[in-house]
């Protein structure tokens, strides 16, 4: 019996997990490095209209601190073809740059531990 | 046949003063000619200032807004209008603008397109600086590095030259000048690794007449500053328009930073970087440089205005030239022969130097440059910002006091190893920034020939407006937060201010139709504090760029 109910909680739980996942879509934390590569493409691409780590007022440029945490596609849409003032820069960034990038950006800028 | 000769002389003369708009009227300046604005910087000589008393400390509580004209823009709004004969004309990134200087009607206005991968290489703002006019055209540049004519009477374009491709990381905010009937124009871009330069147009056609590199090339004895091909990516940008002496019939236009900013990666002098150059407008050629600072880590871009006035040393009047460098010194350098005349710290806190000396001009360095030159972080002071950034100064030659926004702000500096890839920043160092407690800025009455203060204003985010003085007593300026102020030029006490709807990054300007003095300016946020100095204390400040007019209520 304690075995079913555990069973039972652990799918309850599995699933609870799955649902979380698919609803907010969060993925697992980036590594050390591609943190560190994505905040070193930041500073050098992005910090000069996003703000020196992502701290800007928001009023020309889209506050990144602001940007949903589970919004890859989004992200990803905006910096490949641009979006308002966002240039577009499919054709310069490579995809592994653009992941790095998002690694920094969907942590907040907080390096993993 | 002395009244043939006269005839013949007015005959050749006629063609000048028959068009719209003549070298004879460039000449005159709005110290001239009140009537009118139809320099960037309001004269040859960029001193920013008007004899119009109007407006004036008595007066100046009645000043009011008389009209406001949506730009349908949300960048950063640094365009000096030029007004003539009634009609003013102005720029944003995306258009040109003819309105009723009186009523701000507007007459007619000119799109401007640029691919949409052009902002990737402009790293301080999405600006345009405005126009130029000269015999009935307009002259203007745009983002992806293009110089246009336009028709003064209808906007229509009339030629455009390509300057350079923008996928270099070149582009053009610059507004151009005219000077001995060539059209003028700088560059951006030394945050991306080009190579700088100065460049000729003819007016009528929009031919390149020549280009003079800002970066010395191996053609150049002074190409030896710069090791191997590291002059291919030196920098040396050149995005704020030059002064012009016609008697000296010499064009003075400050360089930019060195590419990249890692010292150590270009190891010399590295001329013409953060320097000013006397030019021929008509070939080009230099005739003197006077660099500020050699082999520059720290992006003390000395494009900045280079204000000319005649001023009586040791009992002497003197042709100088005036610079509130980037790196914190005030110069005041004789123009006709490019020497050195004194140069004094106008900012409190300088730590990359430890004074210029006087009998070479070059800067002593410092502990921390020294430091930063073997490759270590270190903090320093002013910041990448500089003492005075791009905001335009105003002399005014009845105070004889330099008014400029100035900035106090440090920054963690460490150089990093450059690696360039076209397109993209070339930066070779890693910046944070050094933030004081109290103001970031001051709007200071500056002595030119001490550096000293007669007053100083403060401002918790700094002022990066231009400035502009009068001869009714006061200096006009701008705040980020959208105050458009009157001071007395005196004693800096403020008089009057306007509350805009967004930042005020703009250049005043100011002249008389109709017996009504006016002034204008633009307000727009958007430029290179807002972007990258992390003041969040902006988010209460919206976008959104217009053009404000002003003149005095009746009694």
């Amino acid at each position: 019996m304690k075995v079913l109910t555990c069973l039972i909680a652990g799918t309850l739980f599995c699933a609870g997990l799955s649902i979380a996942h698919a609803q907010t879509g969060e993925e697992p934390a980036p590594s050390p490095e591609q943190f560190a590569k994505g905040a070193n493409l930041f500073a050098h691409t992005c910090s000069h209209c996003h703000g020196p780590e992502m701290v800007n007022p928001g009023n020309f440029s889209f506050d990144l601190r602001k940007f949903p945490h589970d919004g890859r596609e989004r992200f990803f849409n905006s910096v490949r073809n641009g979006k308002k003032a966002m240039p577009p820069w499919k054709d310069i960034l490579h995809q592994d740059e653009i992941e790095a990038i998002w690694a920094y950006v969907r942590t907040g800028g907080v390096a993993p531990q | 046949m002395r009244k043939l000769l006269l005839a013949a002389a007015l005959a050749a003369l006629c063609p000048l003063t028959g068009f719209a708009q003549s070298t004879g009227d460039l000449l005159k300046g709005a110290q001239n000619d009140t009537s009118n604005v139809l320099n960037y910087g309001m004269g040859y000589n960029l001193q920013r200032f008007s004899p119009l008393t109007d407006i004036n400390r008595d007066t100046v509580k009645r000043l009011v807004p008389v009209w406001n004209y949506s730009y349908d823009d949300n960048k950063s709004e640094e365009s000096q209008p030029i007004v003539y004969q009634g009609v003013l004309y102005v720029t944003t990134n995306a258009a040109t603008m003819a309105l009723d200087a009186k009523t701000g009607q507007q007459i007619w206005k000119s799109k401007i397109e640029y691919p949409d991968e052009t902002p990737r290489i402009v790293c301080c703002g999405i600006i345009n600086r405005g126009v130029a006019m000269y015999e009935g055209k307009l002259f203007r540049t745009t983002l992806d590095a293009n110089v246009i004519a336009l028709d003064a009477k209808t906007g229509k374009e009339l030629w455009r030259s390509h300057a350079i491709d923008f996928k270099d990381g070149y582009s053009m905010t610059v507004a151009p000048l005219v000077a001995d009937g060539v059209v003028i124009t700088g560059i951006s871009g030394a945050e991306y690794g080009i190579r700088g330069f100065i460049d000729g147009w003819d007016p009528e056609t929009g031919k390149h007449l020549w280009r003079t590199y800002t970066v010395a090339g191996p053609d150049d004895p002074n190409g030896k500053t710069w090791p191997g091909d590291t002059y291919k990516h030196g920098g040396g940008s050149t995005w704020i328009t030059g002064s012009y002496d016609p008697e000296l019939h010499s064009v003075f236009w400050g360089t930019g930073n060195t590419g990249s900013w890692n010292p150590t990666s270009h190891p010399g002098d590295n001329l013409y970087t953060c320097s000013v150059l006397a030019l021929d407008p008509k070939t080009g050629q230099i005739k003197w440089h006077f660099q500020f600072s050699p082999n520059d880590p720290y992006d003390y871009d000395s494009v900045a205005e280079m204000v000319l006035a005649d001023l009586t040393i040791g009992g002497k009047p003197t042709k100088v030239l005036m610079d509130a460098n980037r790196n914190g010194y005030f110069y005041v350098i004789d123009r006709t022969t490019g020497k050195l005349i004194t140069a004094n710290p106008y900012v409190d806190k300088i730590t990359w130097a430890k004074g210029i000396d006087p009998e070479s001009g070059r800067p002593i360095p410092s502990e921390v440059t020294d430091k930063v030159r073997k490759g270590e972080a270190q903090e320093v002071w002013p910041s990448a910002l500089g003492g005075k950034n791009w905001s335009p100064v105003s002399f005014n030659p009845g105070t004889g006091l330099v008014y400029a926004n100035t900035l106090n702000m440090g920054m963690q500096y460490k150089p990093v190893t450059p690696e360039f890839r076209a397109g993209l920043t070339y930066w070779g160092a890693e910046i944070g920034w050094a933030m004081p407690d109290g103001p970031r800025g001051f709007l200071k009455a500056i002595d030119p020939m001490t550096g000293k203060s007669k007053w100083e204003n403060p401002s918790d985010i700094p002022r990066f407006s231009g400035v502009m003085s009068t001869a009714g007593g006061l200096v006009f300026a701008g705040k980020l937060t959208g105050e458009f102020e009157a001071f007395d030029a005196d004693t800096g006490k403020k008089l009057w201010q306007f509350k805009t709807g967004s930042g005020v990054e703009g250049q005043p300007v100011t002249w008389r139709q109709d017996g009504v003095q006016y002034i204008a300016v633009s307000s727009g946020i958007g430029g290179v504090y807002n972007m990258f100095s992390g003041d969040d204390r902006l988010a209460k400040v919206p976008a959104g760029g217009s053009l404000w007019v002003f003149a005095l209520m009746p009694q």
